[in-house]
Order: structure tokens, then sequence, then C-alpha cells
């Protein structure tokens, strides 16, 4: 093989790489270009810088109320699956004995079930189970999760769940676990052991997991297009009604800005626990 | 991971030896909740498909099994066919994954240099951006008259009217090949990475090729990667709603699509459940048989 063919091929195959990191980056510029862009399509060249996108954005009540309902419900999500996925990965992990590898895969079963097809089990099951409770005479469960924010609620944490456990369970098996017994030995009870000793180590663990749920949640379209409530939507659902019948961009500053929460939560990330801590 | 023995005897001490299960409260809470509403919304779901459609509610009483017949049987093969061309968008799209993602996965793997992380920030940060403004970012370059791409040709005079690259299956295509391309890159590169590059450089001391010695060492033996992206990549292609709606508009129907409609717009919740698991049920056999095929392939490696 002489010299001159072997650089020939490393050139190809460097441009071929070149261009599939392009093709990955260039809708995320495009969106970001077009919403400081003054006129009503993007051309090439750009028209002139303009802030009137975001004017509009920040004027249209049903953008900011999607966009609170949105962060609201990725918040309280975070929460509540950093909580429930502390304590099944510390009993998965410490705890399990006999049904270990069976909990894990339940506990992963949303990750690996389409998400589409979850939320559309779950709106026929909010439906027929408040049938259920009516037959049976329970009429206060009318109402409680169908086309509720507690129904749209319980979808995200189950989606968002099996990142939470993943990233906590990672941070849990690389533990020394000499640390605990020293404190239980200088007699610490069981939960100031938790609080002091476990708690700080595995805390990029969840942190990290908070930031990928809090992404996540926030992101998730198809159980929020099924399970969500007559009149409210999340930022991605309004988004998606808005961008199927109007081009203007109003929709490219929604999505900066989407863009924009996703960065925050990194840039909180990285302050917090280093990103390198970042599992997946 | 700790060694079990090890782990059994360090954990004794912690367990309170009179309440043997006290610690199972830990998972209770999120047991009941995936019971609840993972559990029996699926097997509920199973039972909404067999139900009798009606015109005036979601539902009506009784059981058929009317609705898989009606998919099955239609006169024109009306559903079989989306459902097959959905099963075909699939395979394209993971092919298409496949070969670009390749490439990238090799360098990233081999790549010592510094800017390797900010090259896994480039194919990562598709996934941390939802997919509707990835959508949106491809709708503005590819829309018919207005979009990035036909304006500046028409500017240019190249193009009279506009190249059709939106609500079609060409946008569909591009579109999901965007989107899922990250899956089918980092398990290629777990792979590649594991493979030591000494048995490449023997390759290449015996006179093989560059080419050769990737095509020849590196791709077989990078297969359980390949199999991982490829089933990951085919399994969200065939289930997904947005990049269809968005970029294909009403000219592109598959089974997500239909499902959706059928859910959302016509109110036909049991023929909606069926054809979801008919899809279901089709991805599922689709896996199967590939992942005979290329355990086969890989046992014939491993000889």
């Amino acid at each position: 093989m002489t010299g001159r063919s072997f650089d020939l091929g490393r050139g190809l195959f460097l441009a071929l790489v070149t261009l599939v990191y392009a093709f990955l980056l260039t809708p995320l510029v495009i969106v970001v270009i077009a919403s400081f862009n003054s006129g009503e399509y993007l051309t090439f060249p750009p028209e002139g810088f303009s802030l009137r996108w975001y004017e509009k954005f920040f004027n249209s009540q049903s953008f900011m109320n999607s966009l609170w309902f949105s962060l609201k419900l990725a918040l309280i999500c975070t929460v509540v699956s950093c909580l429930l996925g502390t304590m099944v990965a510390l009993y998965t992990v410490r705890f399990a004995t006999r049904w270990r590898e069976q909990l894990r895969l339940f506990v992963l079963m949303p990750l690996l079930l389409p998400e589409i097809l979850t939320a559309i089990a779950l709106l026929f099951f909010y439906y027929n189970a408040e049938d259920v409770m009516a037959a049976v005479g329970f009429e206060g469960f009318r109402g409680l999760f169908r086309n509720s924010f507690i129904g749209l609620l319980i979808g995200h944490v189950l989606v968002t769940l099996p990142f939470v456990f993943l990233s906590i369970s990672a941070s849990l098996y690389n533990f020394d676990r000499s640390l605990e017994e020293a404190a239980r030995s200088l007699g610490a009870d069981r939960y100031t052991t938790f609080r002091r000793i476990t708690l700080p180590i595995i805390k990029p663990g969840i942190i990290s997991g908070a930031l990928f749920c809090f992404i996540i949640s926030f992101d998730l379209f198809n159980i929020s297009l099924l399970l969500k409530g007559i009149g409210i939507a999340t930022l991605p659902i309004q988004l998606f009604d808005y961008v199927r019948w109007d081009f203007d961009p109003t929709a490219a500053a929604v999505s900066t800005i989407s863009i924009i929460v996703t960065v925050i939560a990194l840039v909180v990330a990285q302050r917090l626990v280093g990103l390198r801590s970042l599992r997946f | 991971m700790a060694d079990p023995a090890v782990s059994e005897t360090v954990n004794r001490p912690l367990a309170d030896p009179r309440k043997p299960h006290a610690t199972f409260l830990l998972i209770l809470p999120t047991l009941g909740i995936l019971i609840a509403f993972l559990l029996f919304p699926y097997l509920n779901m199973i039972v909404m498909s067999f139900r009798t459609p009606s015109t005036s509610d979601v539902f009506a009483p009784g059981y058929t099994i009317g609705n898989y017949l009606e998919i099955l049987f239609d006169e024109d093969f009306y559903y079989l066919e989306i459902l097959l061309n959905t099963l075909l968008l699939g395979a394209m799209t993971t092919a298409i994954c496949l070969l670009l993602g390749f490439p990238v996965a090799y360098h990233l793997a081999r790549s010592r240099s510094r800017v390797t992380t900010l090259l896994y920030a480039f194919v990562l940060s598709p996934l941390l951006v939802g997919v509707v403004v990835r959508c949106y970012g491809w709708i503005i370059i590819l829309a018919n008259n207005e979009g990035l791409i036909n304006a500046t040709l028409r500017d240019l005079g190249l193009v009279e009217t506009f190249l059709p690259l939106m609500y079609n299956m060409t946008g569909v295509t591009i579109g999901l090949v965007h989107i899922f391309l990250p899956f089918m890159i980092l398990p290629l590169t777990g792979a590649i990475q594991s493979i030591d590059p000494a048995l490449e450089e023997a390759a290449r001391s015996l006179g093989a090729s560059r080419l050769t010695s990737i095509l020849r060492v590196v791709l077989p033996l990078s297969l359980p990667g390949i199999q991982a992206g490829t089933i990951l990549v085919f399994v969200l292609t065939i289930s997904s709603y947005v990049i269809p709606v968005l970029l294909g508009g009403f000219n592109v129907v598959i089974m997500p699509t239909l499902v959706v409609q059928q859910l959302l717009d016509a109110m036909l919740w049991p023929f909606g459940a069926a054809l979801a698991f008919v899809l279901a049920l089709a991805g599922t056999i689709v896996v199967w048989i590939y992942l005979l095929l290329t355990n086969r392939l890989m046992r014939g490696v491993a000889r």
C-alpha cells in the first residue's frame, strides 16, 4: 500500500465522520440562529438580528403557561423519582438477596417498553379504573387520575425512575462499606449513619440522576400527549401543536429557551458534582 | 462488583435480625406504583383490545376478536400494508444509522486526543434536547416552500418550484436517522473500545490494508455492539410518533400515527389497542428472528 492511497482513505474517513457530526448538530444550531433572525423565514444569509420572536413568546399566554407547567411538572417528578429511586437502589444493592435481578428488571421495565405503549396503557387504565372503583361504591376516585396532574405525574415518574435508579445504583456499587461500619461501631444509629455517611457519598449519583430525570421529564412527549388534561399542555405539546400549523420563528424562540433550560440544568450539575460523574 | 460472599457477610451486621423484612419498606412504594400503574395498565390494555367497539362511547360492553380479524383480514390489506411499511421504515433507518454510526463510533473509540470529550458531547447533545425541538430544526431546513434549502436553491435559480424534502418518506427518514443515531453510536463505541487495538495492528503487519483490517477484524468483533444498537434503533423507530407526524404530515401513515389517530380522533379505543398489540407483536417477532440470526453469526466469529 502506498502512502498516498493510505492518506486518501484516511481523509475520506475523517470527512465522513465530520459530516456526521455536522448532521447531528445542524438542526440545533439552525433553531438557535432562526430564533434571532428578524425575517419570517430563515434564508441564507440571515436577514438580521432581532429579538421580536422572544418578545412574541413572552407575550404569549399559552406558551408562558405551558413553560411554567412543564417546569413545575419536571421539578415535582424529579423529587418523587429521586426519593423512590434512592430507596429502591439502596434495597437492590444492599439488602436484596433472592429476587435482586428480577427486581432490577421490573424497575427498568418502563425503559424497555416503548413509551407510547405505556402512555396508551395508562390512558385506558385511568378510564377503566374509575368505572371499577365507582362500581364498588368508591366515587372519590373519579377525576383523580384521568386528565389530571397526578395522572400525568405518575406517567412521568414511571418513565424517569429507571434513569435515576441506574445512576444511584452505580454510585452504590462503588461504595466502601467499611465507612458505614466504622460509623456504626462508633455508636451512630442506622439513620445517622445514612444521613452523615451514605448520603454524602452517593450524592453525585443522586444529582446526576436528578439532572437526567429533570431533562427527560421536561422533554417527554408521548406520555404528556395522551395523559394531559383538557386545557393544560406541557411545553413540548404546545410547541408540537404550534409547529404543525405555523412555521413562524416564535417556535424557534421556544426551542432555544428549552435548549437553554437543558444547558442550565447541565451547568448546575457541573457546579455541584462535575460532569464526569454523569453515568449512562 | 463486590464478591457476593464478601458482601453478604458485610451486609449481615447492618440488617436488624429481629425485623428481617424492615428493609422491604424501601421498595414497597415503588413496587406498589409499578404494579398499579404499569402491570395492571398493560393487562388492562390486552383486555381493551378484545372489547367491542362503539360509536357513542370509547368502547361498548362485551368482548370480541373482531378487532384483530379486521386488522389481519381487511379486504385491501390496508393495515397489514401499513405494518409492513412501518417495519421497512424501521429496517431502513436502522441500516442508515449503522452505516453512518460505525465510522463515528470507530473514530470515537480509537481517538486519544483531548477533543474526544467534546466529540462525545456532540453525540450526546441531541439526546438532551426534546424531540419536538429537533424536528422543528429539520422543518426550518427542509420545509417545501420557505425551507432553508429550498429558499436558497430558488434564490440561486437552481430550482423553479421546490424539492420535495418534507411531508414524505425522505423527510421522515432524515428525522428518524438524526434522532436515533446516538443510540447506535454509543453501544458501538463501547464495543469497539473493548477490542484490543493490537489485533488490528497484527492484521496490518500481516499485510492487510486499514480498510480490510477494519472489515475483517473490528467489524466481526464489534457484533455485540452492533446487535444492541440495531435493536435499540429499530424498536425506537417503529414506535416513534412525533417525527412521522411533524416531518411526514398526512402523507406518511405508519402504525404509531395510526394508533394515536384511532385513540384521540376516531375514539376507537379497542381497535387502537389491537393495532398497538399487532405492532408490538410484529416488532417482537422481527427482533427475535434477528437475534437468532445474529447470534449464529456471532458464534461463527467466536469459532
